[in-house]
């Protein structure tokens, strides 16, 4: 038999129901809407974190290309740019390096400009310009700060570098002309000085230069790096590949960014459930449907078919608006998410691709809930399709004795008849509690206050231009922090109380005795049989350091004058390992405490009693105390790998370094007063380059943190809280829409609209009355074992227990509301037909 | 011309001792063009014989042979083609569907086949029943008696062998049910169509040319 399914007829017939039926497709078409939106939303994100990712690595490497080759002639040079898989080359010629010791931790480059190799190293002037005339010099911000060279276009600079072909180190002068931010984390950039000033500094120019290769296809780069210099006959190049592309770390920013995805995949079930719900009002009319249409012929490839269009006819108009809230939510979360960035990360990792995966599974999703009643009936005949539906409606007689008809008992009838849909929307509900509250019991229980009291020392420390990172050398003669600015901020009314660090590197010796304890500690094994030197093997400064002291007995010493808060910061609460710290003897500035590890089985520092001499003045030491890492920002040089730190007055401190710098200062304020302090502290500290540390910063960083742990669990558990809410409104709504013809019933027998109203309401409050002690009970049980459970497991120092059933609480007001409103405005919607009319109808 | 036959069909429900024999072995041949009435009380196999004549239902024995066609050996895809071409059914409760206007109804089984109507047939049929002016409105603004001509109008579009009518009459007063009957045996003379319809009212069986009553799920006797 010729088999003809004309497609087209389904296409009419769901566009004809979509219009028949305008508040359930517009509450579809809002459903999808939702999907749409969350799937956008997760997608975007999960592809933002691992843009994010890779654009970190990329900040890391320092250059937007995809390799750079160092150290190659010009011809080699010319050759590479040459290669078949290169798209675009960026040269560098340097004529040599800064080599002040300050710059010890980053390697900036003395270069002609190049504009190319700016643009893909991100050192472009956002301050004055790139050098256009003779001995103009264009520099990066921390090596500004580093030199503590001001912030000021024509200031004279007087640089040391040495020049790349290893001649003898030299100072030349030079005008500051630009400066530019430096990346964060990377460690190499360039000085820029025009091509006439590179010519006469260097005359005939540097033979090698380095090369910035981006490729036609940046994968493989290590083998295409490989293949290329084969190609060439290069074998001796050296080179470096992007961290962008490298594949560990790809992988990784994957694996990060799929738990965003997985975001997606609670979406499917959820937006599936929330469909397929709002189909299911009319269920028994799909069924019916069904079955009728398959009796005049229709095959079930064309009843497919209307699941498809239907889908599609929802999906349509919902992508816009869902694409549009997705958008809207992401870049409101986006710099939550990813911190640290000037402009929103959420355009500035702006993708196409989510939008049009998100609008797949939209429609994907809602196919699939679309499709739900057809495969409930399918591979049934017609008949069987009817008995489907009639099925449902068999009731067992009752037996017993006879009733009256009260609005409680048609209630409660009511609310049995249906019985299935209330209990799966209790299910729904149920599940994004349980979830919620046991969430939400951990998130509170990461205590703030506890983890802020712990962290931040104090409520604001000031670092020196020099000592910003890690990976700036302090500069000692950097004096960023006046002591003028000191006065200021003493008087400060908000101020309760202040501190100051400063710090020196010396030349110290010690004598056989002093040194034994240090050099038992490191050459002793530890309770694994390794000695304890041994952890430190690939640390050669620290090894040198070590073993200087060890065979002389000379060593770097730290030694740091301390006063006011920063002393108490250095006495790490009163910890002391060893001695006695005693203020008075202290104050005298005779003697010093010795700051090591963090323990009394080993000891780090020579032992108390001990004396040492410096600048010709005798300090005895008076006790030991754990090492407070975080009590001065920067870093030393690295010959102090390897040191002993020792505190001592600022007096005294003063008296052995006349003017010198300060390193840090700690301030304790009023907070009450906060918000007046820290607008007289941006003022105070206007372009000295000084940063601030406060307390709210270690707060704020605690939120993100917590945030950035518990959105993702929070957001699906207030998805799937929605779907429950709608689902709960769904059920109120379907069971008063489908029995329209028993109202009509009612109605027709006598029964008053106030009646039915009544009825209905508290058909709704029997089922809020049924459902709220098993939601209670089963979500407060659920969130105290898995709570406690979590509690027993998480080993965090900054936790306290706090029970809270916050969600379930929040949403019983909304339970409350929805079966107050729901069946009073259904019942209107439905009681505008007549009752003849309702009456006509099948149920 | 035999166009139907039945051979020892047999469909049941349930097992055991709440097992219903809905039929319990019926035999029967329906000549092409012959207008048969099938008369029972509630529960006799009436509606059950008809769904199976009509490939609605799969049976539990026996075999179904409509126009030379075995039903059982039939796959869902080409079942639901063969009612679609041969076969027109007419049922109690109309199954218009609400949010086709009347001609669209009409056309319905045409247009899952792709097909294109004989314009001069629908004419023709549409005239005859009543429903020139009723073409644009939908199912709910008609009354029962219009809403069952659309039916019958639909059941004969696609120029079926066989049409089945489960009580077309049901729903109706008796002289909305008299005119529906009447003009349902005429269009199946009028146009060589093989007429089997389910009743109560035996007024209207008497209409037949054979009527057959059923009783427990057998042939009580055929007239």
């Amino acid at each position: 038999m010729l088999q003809n399914n004309n497609l087209k007829v389904c296409r009419r017939l769901v566009w004809r129901d979509i219009k028949f039926h305008k508040g359930r497709s517009l509450l579809l078409v809002a459903a999808v809407a939702l999907v749409c939106m969350l799937y956008t939303f997760s997608f975007s994100l999960g592809g933002m974190i691992r843009d994010g990712y890779l654009y970190t690595y990329r900040m890391m490497y320092g250059s937007d290309s995809h390799i750079l080759f160092y150290d190659v002639n010009r011809t080699q040079a010319a050759a590479l740019q040459e290669h078949g898989s290169v798209r675009e080359a960026v040269t560098l010629s340097a004529i040599g390096f800064l080599s002040d010791d300050m710059m010890e931790y980053r390697s900036v480059k003395l270069a002609a400009v190049s504009d190319g190799w700016a643009r893909a190293t991100e050192a472009v002037p956002m301050q004055g310009r790139m050098p256009e005339k003779e001995g103009e010099i264009a520099l990066d911000e921390l090596t500004m700060y580093s030199l503590a060279i001001p912030h000021e276009i024509g200031t004279e600079v007087s640089l040391c570098w040495t020049p790349a072909d290893g001649g003898p180190e030299r100072t030349d002068t030079f005008r500051l002309c630009g400066w530019w931010d430096s990346l964060m984390g990377q460690t190499e950039t360039c000085a820029w000085i025009t091509a006439d000033t590179a010519q006469r500094l260097y005359p005939g120019g540097p033979e090698r230069v380095a090369l910035g290769v981006t490729l036609y296809r940046p994968k493989n780069l290590e083998a295409q790096a490989q293949e290329m210099l084969t190609d060439l006959g290069l074998s001796d190049v050296s080179y470096t590949v992007s961290l962008a592309y490298n594949e560990a770390r790809r992988e990784f920013a994957d694996s990060e960014a799929m738990n965003y995805y997985r975001l997606g995949g609670i979406v499917v079930l959820c937006g599936v459930l929330m469909i397929y719900n709002i189909v299911g009002i009319s269920a028994k009319q799909n069924v019916r449907f069904y079955g009728m249409v398959k009796s005049l012929g229709m095959t079930p490839r064309q009843i497919r078919a209307l699941a498809v269009w239907q889908a599609f006819f929802y999906c349509v108009p919902a992508m816009i608006p869902g694409w549009i809230c997705g958008f809207a939510l992401y870049a409101a979360a986006a710099p939550l998410v990813v911190i640290g960035m000037e402009q929103n990360p959420a355009f500035q990792f702006f993708r196409i691709w989510p939008f049009v995966v998100g609008a797949l599974f939209a429609l994907l999703t809602t196919l699939a809930a679309c499709a739900l009643p057809f495969f409930r009936v399918a591979g049934n005949s017609p008949v069987e399709a009817m008995r489907f539906v009639e099925g449902e409606r068999r009731r067992k007689a009752r037996r017993g004795k006879r009733r009256r008809a009260t609005t409680m008992q048609m209630a409660f009838t009511g609310l049995a008849r249906y019985k299935g849909q209330s209990a799966f929307a209790a299910f729904t509900l149920l599940l994004s509690l349980c979830i919620l509250c046991g969430i939400w019991t951990q998130k509170v229980s990461f205590d703030e206050d506890k983890y802020v009291d712990g962290l931040a020392l104090n409520d604001y420390r000031l670092e020196d231009a020099s000592a910003t990172t890690g990976m700036q050398r302090y500069n000692p003669e950097s004096r960023s922090i006046t002591p003028d600015l000191i006065r200021r901020l003493t008087e400060h009314p908000a101020v309760r109380d202040i501190g100051l660090i400063s710090t020196m590197e010396v030349d110290l010796y010690a004598d056989e005795e002093m040194r034994a304890p240090i050099v038992d500690t490191f050459e002793g094994k530890d309770e694994n049989g390794v000695a304890r030197r041994e952890y430190m093997a690939d640390e050669p400064d620290w090894v040198a350091g070590y073993e200087r002291m060890r065979e002389s007995g000379e060593y770097t010493g730290i030694v740091m004058g301390v006063s006011g808060l920063m002393l108490e910061n250095a006495l790490a609460g009163g910890s002391v390992i060893e001695g006695e710290f005693v203020p008075e003897k202290f104050a005298t500035g005779a003697y010093v405490i010795a700051a090591g590890a963090d323990s009394y089985e080993i000891r780090t520092t020579p032992p108390v009693g001990s004396r040492f001499r410096v600048a010709g003045r005798e300090f005895e030491i008076m006790a030991a105390v754990p090492y407070e890492a975080t009590i001065v920002s920067g870093a030393d040089s690295r010959q102090a790998q390897f040191n002993v730190t020792y505190y001592m007055p600022m007096e005294a401190f003063d008296e052995l370094f006349p003017g010198h710098g300060i390193r840090n200062v700690a301030v304790d304020i009023d907070r009450d007063r906060q918000e007046e302090f820290e607008a007289f502290l941006e003022q105070l500290l206007e372009g000295t380059g000084i940063t601030v540390t406060s307390f709210d910063d270690y707060r704020w960083n605690f939120r993100n943190a917590i945030f950035h742990r518990y959105m993702i669990p929070l957001f699906v558990g207030g998805v799937m809280l929605v779907i429950g809410i709608l689902n709960f409104c769904n059920a109120l709504v379907s069971r008063i829409l489908v029995r329209s013809r028993a109202f009509a019933v009612y109605e027709s027998l006598g029964m008053s609209g106030a009646w039915l109203r009544r009825m209905l309401v508290w058909e709704g409050v029997l089922y809020l009355g049924i459902m709220l002690p098993f939601l209670t009970a089963v979500s407060a049980a659920v969130t105290w074992v898995w709570g406690r459970w979590w509690l027993a497991h998480t080993n965090r120092w900054c936790v306290t227990w706090r029970y809270s059933l916050l969600p379930l609480w929040a949403v019983l007001p909304v339970l409350l509301a929805a079966v107050a409103v729901v069946p009073v405005c259904c019942l209107r919607v439905v009681r505008r037909e007549q009752v003849t009319d309702r009456l006509r109808r099948p149920e | 011309m035999d166009i139907i036959t039945i051979q020892n069909l047999k469909k049941y429900y349930g097992s055991g001792s709440s097992q219903v024999r809905a039929l319990d072995g019926v035999n029967l041949t329906i000549a092409q063009g012959e207008f048969t009435a099938i008369v029972g009380a509630s529960g006799s196999g009436k509606t059950t014989l008809l769904n199976m004549m009509g490939g609605l239902d799969a049976p539990t024995e026996g075999e179904v042979f409509v126009d030379g066609v075995r039903l059982s050996g039939l796959r869902e895809e080409q079942r639901a083609v063969f009612r679609r071409k041969k076969v027109g059914f007419i049922f109690q409760n109309y199954n218009l569907v609400p949010t086709l206007t009347v001609e669209e109804n009409i056309l319905f089984p045409l247009d899952l086949d792709g097909a294109r109507p004989d314009e001069k047939y629908l004419q023709e049929i549409t005239e005859l029943l009543g429903l020139m002016d009723k073409m644009r409105d939908y199912p709910g603004m008609l009354s029962g008696g219009q809403q069952q001509r659309v039916a019958i109008a639909r059941a004969l579009l696609p120029k079926p062998s066989i049409i089945l009518a489960d009580e077309p009459t049901g729903n109706l007063d008796s002289r909305n049910g008299q005119n529906v009957a009447g003009l349902l045996k005429m269009t199946a003379e009028l146009y060589h169509r093989t007429l089997v319809l389910i009743t109560h009212n035996l007024e209207l069986a008497q209409l037949a040319d054979r009527v057959i009553r059923m009783q427990d799920g057998r042939i009580a006797r055929q007239e």
